[in-house]
């Protein structure tokens, strides 16, 4: 049988006395929009930190693509094609929309020293490329118009597309995407849902933190749901919502 | 004092200063990176050609060797300096030129100590006279700065500089974009340390000497005013700064003979220094010139493409 495509097992990580991330293990398979979805504070973003290799869990171990990267730095973790858009845009604010996509772009020939002072016609070529395809990807976004405007000049809304939109230019196998839809007026919200799956044909694959649960469960063919560091639930996303750990979950936290 | 050599003098100054000035835009303009001991890599640069030059090395060759040294030391020095916190590099790299000084000057054995050695200039002409000799040393200079500009230029309109200025806007994204933080610090670091090297031969040639008290501290902050004050990740804007600060120096130094103070002249130009960086950082703080974006050919007509088809349409 096929492995998934990532698998986390049994993964903790806490801060001082707080178990931000508790005992997780989870699998996400590939294709389509896989979701997490928890009240503020249950460890879906720290989840996310450990996965990506900022945070190096302090047990358990994470495996893509069938081999462990729970000690890989973040760089060769992008490398093996897992990505992430943070829940708070981490933007290069100084440079423009299209330069913040540019960096993003997987092989760019000219990302090497030597290459980008010896093989200048190389990597110029390649980039007109690299172009196309970024600003394809701002039109998803509806920031197409803002390209060559520098990304401090952006909306808070229009930041955290362009954060989404980088993850997608890294031509990622795993997406991680931390609340793309938050600050984002509903109608655009769905339609980057609808995009979002569009472009899971492509062969990529989402794992989604989202509070706006009616959009995520619409999309996702599987959730999570977490719990003071922990996984409490798991399933489709009909069977979820009438799950009595997920009430209580949600419940709970009034 | 013949004022046409004076001012040739002015002008070598502007474009060894402006070579200094180049490389640390390259690590704090460019790649963030607070080198507080530019000094250091200037002296390596300096002394490896006073003593090269001794054994009858081509000038060249003692320049390229004071780069390749000073990279050596740049990349040493960076490979631990790095890990630590940005302040932490600072203070590393600040004691590391002060050390380096304070090596130099009490072994006598390596370069004379306090006396130095004297360094015969790169290229003599027979029985030409100081301003010939002044002309000479600016094409040389204005050679290896034209050389040190058309390399970081380059660099910083290419994606290898657009990755620097990523780590230096937010170095966790970035690495979590693939780029692989430590190596292109650790890169820059060593690319500017090479360019400061260069910078440092070309000194020890044109005053014939080397000495420690020629690598004062003081020099590492001069180069840092004139990177702020004319606009970091803006090489025209350094080579600006270089200008307007060896001007401003031999201003101060020569406002000393007529003016009567309260304080002891000699530190003047310091104190006036302090106050220019004060202005400079609290009244534009992005400094004269301000950061030059990235300029590709495939961005540049990307961008030219799109506002031509938009004249159209209006
Ligand atoms: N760097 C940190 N240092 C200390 N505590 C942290 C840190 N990051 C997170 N925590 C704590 O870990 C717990 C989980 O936080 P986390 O941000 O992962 O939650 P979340 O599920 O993403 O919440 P939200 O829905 O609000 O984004 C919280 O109690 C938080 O205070
Ligand atoms: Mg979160």
């Amino acid at each position: 049988m096929e492995r998934p495509l990532l698998e986390i097992r049994e993964v903790s990580k806490h801060f001082g006395g707080v178990y931000a991330v508790n005992g997780v293990s989870l699998d996400v398979k590939q294709g389509g929009i896989c979701g997490l979805v928890g009240p503020n504070g249950s460890g879906k973003t720290t989840l996310f930190n450990t996965i990506l290799g900022l945070y190096r869990p302090d047990q358990g171990n994470i495996y893509f693509n069938s081999s462990c990267i729970s000690n890989l730095a973040p760089h060769q973790i992008y490398a093996l094609g897992l990505v992430n858009a943070f829940q708070l845009p981490r933007l290069f604010l100084q440079m423009s929309v299209l330069d913040n996509m540019l960096v993003a772009a997987r092989g760019h020939q000219g990302d090497r020293l030597l290459n980008s002072l010896f093989l200048r016609r190389k990597w110029q070529e390649q980039e007109k490329g690299l172009i196309q395809e970024a600003l394809d990807i701002l039109e998803l976004v509806e920031l197409d118009k803002w390209a060559f405007s520098p990304a401090s000049e952006l909306s808070g809304g229009q930041r955290k597309l362009l954060e989404v939109a980088r993850g997608l230019m890294a031509k990622p196998t795993l997406l991680l995407l931390d609340e793309p839809a938050a600050g984002i007026n509903p109608v655009l919200g769905r339609s980057i849902f609808q995009k979002l799956k569009d472009f899971s044909h492509n062969g990529t694959t989402f794992f989604i933190v989202e509070h706006r649960l009616e959009i995520l469960f619409e999309f996702a063919s599987w959730v999570y749901v977490m719990d003071k560091g922990r996984t409490v639930a798991a399933g489709q996303p009909q069977v979820i919502i009438d799950d009595p750990a997920f009430y209580q979950v949600y419940l709970g936290e009034e | 004092m013949d004022p046409l050599l004076y001012v040739l003098d002015l002008i070598v100054y502007i474009g060894i200063f402006g070579i200094v000035a180049l490389s640390l835009n390259l690590e704090f303009g460019f790649a963030g990176l607070a080198n507080f001991g530019k000094v250091a890599f200037f002296l390596i640069g300096a002394y490896t050609y006073a003593l090269l030059s001794q054994t009858g090395l081509p000038f060249y060759l003692c320049l390229i060797a004071g780069a390749l040294i000073s990279a050596i030391f740049g990349l040493l020095i960076s490979l631990p300096a790095l890990r630590l916190r940005a302040d932490y590099l600072a203070i590393v790299v600040l004691a590391f030129g002060e050390i380096l000084r304070l090596i130099v000057k009490s072994e006598d054995w390596i370069a004379g100590g306090d006396w130095g050695v004297t360094v015969s200039p790169a290229i003599s002409l027979m029985g030409a006279s100081h301003r010939v000799d002044a002309l000479v040393n600016i094409g040389l200079v204005y050679f290896c700065l034209f050389i040190c500009f058309l390399v970081v230029q380059l660099l910083a309109n290419s994606p290898y500089g657009r990755a620097m200025r990523a780590i230096r806007e937010d170095e966790v994204a970035a690495e979590a974009l693939g780029k692989d933080r430590a190596k292109y610090k650790a890169q820059a670091f060593m690319l500017g340390s090479a360019i400061a090297g260069v910078a440092g031969g070309l000194y020890a040639q044109y005053l014939q000497c080397v000495l420690p008290g020629m690598f004062m501290p003081m020099v590492t902050f001069t180069v840092w005013i004139m990177v702020l004050l004319g606009g970091p990740a803006n090489n025209w804007g350094v080579l600006l700064g270089a200008g307007l600060v060896e001007l401003f120096d031999r201003g101060a130094n020569m406002a000393k003979d007529y003016l009567i103070l309260p304080i002891d002249p000699s530190s003047l130009q310091y104190i006036l220094f302090g106050a220019l960086i004060i202005f400079v950082l609290l009244y534009r703080p992005q400094g004269l010139l301000k950061e030059s974006r990235i300029k590709t050919k495939a961005i540049e007509l990307a961008r030219y493409g799109r506002s031509a088809t938009k004249n159209k349409g209006s």
